[in-house]
């Protein structure tokens, strides 16, 4: 039923728009940036962080659990289409789903025993920190420390093999709208109100009949394959295989990231890895390069304030910031 | 005497060596209110916990509608019917009332938007007030909690539901409110009611037969003027009397 379905993808008209301004506006960057290569990179590296960000949003900003291994599922994505590419031949455009299957295996694998034996919080952190580690060492006893590098290969739309970085920006700017545009799908849902609920309270949740494994599963499955995706393209990108995809410090950022973000909140999300992702490039360069280290000095430091200050995250500022603009009655029900 | 709708068979839950419930058997009858009392460590809680498959009981059996329903998981049992209240509150801080309600909707509601029109009508029918629906979970009092709480389980549309303390910290005008919030949703609902209850007052005016635990155990049972003046009843309050 063509009418049910397209009730299924609609969003509310405010939303709508807010994304159709941000499509615009992220479709308009390079312009601004005068097509400046190495400015077209950096955004394209921000796009990177956001996409990223936006996929963990659904484990760890919905279902909240705290997963540091976006950098583990992205890898995945990224060795399988990456390897495929440089041995076989196959295309990326397969190659980034196939990518999204490991992932998404490797996630069923990993969170079916971590949700039945009701591993949470710090230990979740942990546990999916040490997931990232044990990748790299498989895929070092696999391939050792070479690095397998992916040749130019034509036509540069099959392969993503571009001589700009134009194309890979727009590839993961979309990226970025379509896994906002899913966020705001499951938030708006039955299986967003269900890890709304599990997030607030499992005990709670469980008693109101909500299968909490099962839907953190969920959240997991969708975000491993969203972040496989990202690493597909990722490595296109680079074009470099090696076991430093498996980048643990990479899955605590993105964490760090959503939680400044505010929990649960994906324009916070996305806007926080914006921010962040970008303070974080200009510091390394306007000081890392005099101070070695001390970008990241500045960075944590930022952190802290903001925990300390707005422990809601950048999301409080952003609701603010609506209420004064579009000024709605509290009380009225929508 | 009509048919019950739960039986609690020779129920024994320990924790290490402890012996929380120690061969508890009661029977709950459609459509009643039964209030189980109990002084402090007298395993209600945990009998409850056992009925809403939060513990596995280590032996006896939990009759729900004819079908044994021992040990399986909580979201299961609510699937069956049973639903509860918790002793201390457990909101969704960061949910709107009507959110928190919805999600309890969609168990038997896989609609979004149909959920939230039964969550609407039941926080109407429940009395909280529209303007409160928008709030979020950690910005109401304890009363809309309770309230709230008692919604959430309703929404899943039970067959019987469990309070456990619900007139705890409440002012006695709340705690009437509350009671008569609970008869007319027993009406409507046409639900059973299992009270755990501390305040005398509350359970007294409120149940319509009692249980009483003591250490485990059922010691009395009987309407509540019977149970109050019951020897053994008082004995377990208050202690034997000095000779």
């Amino acid at each position: 039923m063509p009418g049910v379905l397209a009730k299924k993808l609609a969003l509310t008209k405010e939303r709508l728009y807010g994304l159709i301004g941000l499509a615009i506006v992220l479709a308009l960057v390079p312009v601004f940036l005068g097509f400046n290569f190495y400015y077209v990179l950096l955004a394209t590296n921000v796009m990177l962080a956001a996409s990223l960000v936006a996929a963990w949003n659904i484990i760890g900003g919905y279902a909240g659990q705290l997963d540091l291994a976006a950098s583990a599922y992205m890898a995945l994505g990224a060795v399988v289409t990456g390897h495929l590419l440089a041995s076989y031949g196959l295309t990326p455009w397969i190659g980034m789903f196939l990518g999204a299957g490991l992932a998404v295996t490797v996630a069923v694998l990993v969170g079916y025993p971590t949700f039945r034996f009701g591993i949470k919080e710090v230990w979740y952190a942990l546990l999916t920190s040490a997931l990232v580690v044990i990748l790299m060492r498989i895929y070092y006893l696999i391939y050792g420390s070479f690095e397998t590098y992916i040749p130019h290969m034509e036509p540069e739309w099959l392969y993503l093999s571009f001589r700009r970085y134009e194309v890979y920006y727009y590839l993961l700017a979309a990226m970025v709208v379509i896994i906002i545009w899913i966020n705001l799908k499951i938030k708006s849902s039955k299986l967003g109100y269900y890890l709304a609920a599990i997030r607030e309270d499992e005990l709670a949740a469980e008693a109101l009949g909500i299968d909490v494994r099962r839907y953190k599963l969920y959240a997991l499955m969708i975000y491993a394959a969203l972040a496989g995706i990202i690493g597909g393209i990722y490595i296109t990108l680079t074009g470099i295989l090696s076991y430093r995809l498996f980048d643990p410090w990479l899955g605590i950022v993105t964490a760090v990231m959503g939680i400044v973000g505010g929990l649960g909140s994906i324009e916070g999300a996305v806007l926080a890895a914006v921010i962040l992702r970008s303070l974080e490039e200009y510091l390394r360069g306007a000081i890392g390069a005099t101070y070695p280290g001390s970008h990241l000095l500045v960075y944590g430091l930022i952190l802290i304030i903001v925990g300390v200050l707005k422990p809601e995250g950048l999301a409080s500022l952003i609701r603010y910031v609506k209420n004064k603009l579009f000024y709605r009655k509290r009380e009225e029900v929508k | 005497m009509p048919q019950p709708i739960l039986r609690v068979e020779d129920v024994v839950k320990r924790f290490g060596g402890i012996i929380a419930v120690n061969h508890m058997s009661m029977e709950v009858y459609k459509n009643e209110i039964l209030g189980l009392i109990g002084p402090n460590g007298a395993g209600k809680t945990t009998l409850f916990n056992c009925i809403t498959g939060v513990y596995k009981p280590e032996e006896g059996r939990i009759i729900f509608q004819n079908e044994d329903i021992t040990g399986l998981p909580p979201h299961v049992i609510i699937q069956k019917g049973i639903a509860r209240t918790w002793q201390k509150v457990r909101p969704f801080k960061k949910l709107t009332v009507l959110e928190a309600v919805t999600v309890g909707a969609l168990l038997r509601i896989p609609d979004v938007d149909e959920a939230r029109e039964t969550a609407k009508e039941i926080l109407e029918f429940i009395g909280i007030d529209k303007s409160r629906w928008n709030r979020l979970g950690s910005e109401i009092t304890l009363i809309e909690h309770k309230l709230v709480d008692l919604a959430r389980a309703l929404a899943t549309r039970p067959k019987l539901i469990l309070l456990d303390e619900v007139a705890a910290g409440l002012r006695p005008h709340e705690m009437d409110e509350l009671a008569k919030v609970l008869l007319k949703v027993r009406e409507e609902y046409k639900l059973t009611l299992i009270v755990v209850e501390h305040v005398m007052r509350f359970v007294m005016g409120l149940s319509e037969r009692i249980v009483v635990m003591h250490e485990g155990k059922k010691i009395a049972e009987g309407r509540p003027e019977e149970v109050a003046n019951n020897p053994r009843v008082v004995e377990a309050y208050l202690g034997t009397k000095p000779l």
